[in-house]
């Protein structure tokens, strides 16, 4: 119930549009400079080769070895991800990327009132005589979520309707099915972080400082991870990066289930953990 | 069931180091109006916010319709509260607003229920009006309907008729007239004495978090005996009025202004009364008037 009163205001605020244009706005700017940069690289080294006086397919092995290296540096040089990858056009992986990173910041500015934008105002104690806190706080995610994925939905279609247009080898079916898989992939990431803002929005009667502490968590994460990953691999420093989301993204795209499992799993128990939290604060806490 | 509908043992709670509400021990009967009186800063709207369940008693237990308000979700249906500083939420229009709070309470026909509620505080033009659009009376209007949806067994009430005209705050008492010809159970605060005096059963006062006395109207006002009489001309002499039976003091606030305290336990006011205004008209004075009201006002200033 809340649910549905909360998705239809959410909804009617135009917050959403706001973030769909900025989202949106944001994808075709990565869109056209990846475009054009890859352009460029590739009439660079057309270039190169023709001078070189090599033939066609040398050029096309060129073309593809540097296709792999930068895929390699996007997902972290895992072998079997990059197969998966590989029909997949270079410009949907680049933006994808690009949109996951900053997904947990337009979800951060989605809903980093969710809850506090109530209990600064006070307008939450109409609601907790009617309704447990508990309802409350889980009718609110379940509409951002409901609206996230539809936004999430959008952007995904876009850049492969985009890559589909302009990519000639990309079939109707691998249209789809990637769709399918990188839609889903960006849902699990972005309901974790999701979780996460609304812990920050119980934690804080200010809608402000929710949204600063939030943003402070997501670079606390980053850096987490970035500290973990250039650590020695046996020092126990790097095992710090288990502990921040942003580790598991790479493996959503992975092809094997049981990768992706585990780290569609990671990203359920953080989401688990980040909402369980905000449900006991929202419950402990003075309105 | 209980007969209590609210029954506070020893309450108390902290902001930090200010005890807000200190000690502080009550009991509200079912069917009654009960009247929350204090300064501001008193602790009235704490002791509220700890009843609905908003805030958690530093120490002390607390029993509402007959369960801890901190329960999660154990006040649904029981109560409707008019809270004093809480805003309502944006983006809504008034009528939908109502009607949503009344379904997520779990109010049988919650459309129809809003539009009766808005009638009855006398607001139903406002139904399509955007919350953020209300004047202040309006829109504490608009709150105290959503305290009266699903009628519920008890309905707090903080500072109802504060920011009101007084047409609008008169509509306000009928309202809280209505609840309890309804045997609801009303708990309202206010810094107007009179309309307390008037509306209420019994009440507590509240003083700088400490309960300075609770008790029933009667045993509140009963021990301060008093009158005033509006002087028009003529000279009124005062030791005389003293030697009256019963009469304990009588001074002049002002030119025109009588005041007599007397023996409440001993004499009933209306003999007190007829025999200072019989010995006042024989030594020629004449008289515009006699009030007796601002008994409770009287009390409440001696005791904060
Ligand atoms: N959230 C809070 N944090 C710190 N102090 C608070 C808080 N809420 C109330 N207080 C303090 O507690 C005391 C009681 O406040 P309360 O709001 O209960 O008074 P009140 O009787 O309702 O006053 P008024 O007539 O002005 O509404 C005040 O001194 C106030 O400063
Ligand atoms: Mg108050």
């Amino acid at each position: 119930m809340v649910w549905s009163a909360e998705c239809r205001r959410t909804l009617r605020s135009g917050r959403v549009l706001a973030l769909l244009a900025l989202y949106s706005l944001f994808s075709l700017l990565v869109l056209l400079v990846v475009g054009g940069i890859t352009r460029a690289l590739r009439e660079q080294l057309d270039m190169q080769i023709a001078q070189a006086g090599a033939d066609a397919s040398a050029a096309s092995q060129v073309t593809e070895e540097f296709r792999k290296g930068f895929l390699g540096f996007l997902v972290g040089g895992d072998q079997a991800v990059m197969e998966a990858l590989a029909h997949v056009p270079l410009v949907v992986v680049v933006v994808f990327k690009a949109t996951l990173f900053f997904l947990p910041l337009y979800v951060a500015i989605m809903g980093f009132d969710q809850v506090s934008g109530e209990v600064g105002p006070r307008s939450i104690r109409y609601l907790t005589v009617r309704a447990r806190r508990l309802s409350l706080l889980l009718g609110r995610f379940l509409s951002q979520a409901t609206v996230l994925l539809g936004l999430v939905l959008i952007i995904d279609a876009g850049i492969f309707v985009y890559a589909w247009l302009t990519t000639p080898e990309f079939t109707l079916g691998s249209f789809a099915f990637n769709l399918l898989k990188f839609w889903l992939a960006a849902v699990v990431f972005s309901l974790s972080y999701l979780a996460l803002t609304t812990l920050c929005s119980s934690l804080f009667r200010a809608p402000a400082l929710s949204l600063i502490v939030n943003i402070f968590v997501l670079f606390g994460f980053w850096l987490v991870n970035l500290i973990g990953g250039f650590a020695a691999k046996d020092s126990p420093v790097a095992y710090v990066r288990y502990l921040s989301p942003s580790h598991y993204a790479n493996g959503l795209l992975h092809p094997g289930l049981a990768e992706f499992a585990v780290s569609g799993m990671a990203y359920v128990v953080f989401t688990l953990l980040f909402l369980g939290g905000a449900i006991v604060i929202l419950r402990e806490r003075d309105l | 069931m209980s007969e209590r509908a609210i029954e506070i043992v020893e309450v108390t709670r902290r902001f930090g180091p200010k005890v807000a509400v200190d000690g502080v021990s009550m009991t509200v009967n079912r069917g009654e109006v009960y009247g929350l009186i204090g300064p501001n800063g008193a602790g009235k709207t704490t002791t509220f916010s700890m009843m609905c369940g908003y805030l958690r008693p530093s120490s002390g237990t607390l029993r509402v319709m007959g369960v801890d308000p901190r329960v999660d979700g154990s006040l649904k249906g029981k109560i409707g509260v008019l809270p004093q500083d809480a805003i309502l939420p944006g983006g809504w229009k008034v009528g939908p607003l109502l009607t949503y709070w009344g379904r997520l309470g779990g109010v049988a026909n919650p459309e129809q229920e809003a539009r009766t509620c808005l009638e009855r505080v006398g607001l139903i033009e406002a139904w399509d009006v955007e919350t953020h659009a209300l004047s202040h009376g309006m829109a504490k209007r608009t709150a105290l309907a959503q305290a009266l949806m699903g009628s519920p067994p008890l309905v707090l009430l903080d500072e109802p008729t504060a920011g009101l005209d007084p047409r609008i705050a008169n509509q306000v008492r009928q309202v809280i007239r209505e609840l309890k010809d309804q045997h609801t159970t009303v708990v309202v605060s206010s810094h107007n004495l009179q309309e307390l005096e008037q509306l209420c059963d019994a009440a507590a006062i509240l003083d700088r978090g400490k309960l300075a006395q609770a008790g029933t109207m009667t045993e509140l006002t009963g021990q301060s005996a008093e009158f005033r009489v509006q002087v028009a001309r003529g000279t009124v002499i005062i030791p005389e009025l003293e030697a009256l039976p019963g009469v304990t003091s009588a001074r002049m606030e002002g030119e025109t202004l009588l005041h007599v305290r007397f023996d409440g336990q001993a004499h009933q006011p209306e003999e007190v009364i007829s025999r200072v205004v019989g010995h006042l008209l024989q030594t020629g004075v004449l008289i515009l008037g006699v009030s007796r009201g601002r008994r409770l006002e009287e009390r409440v200033l001696q005791l904060t």
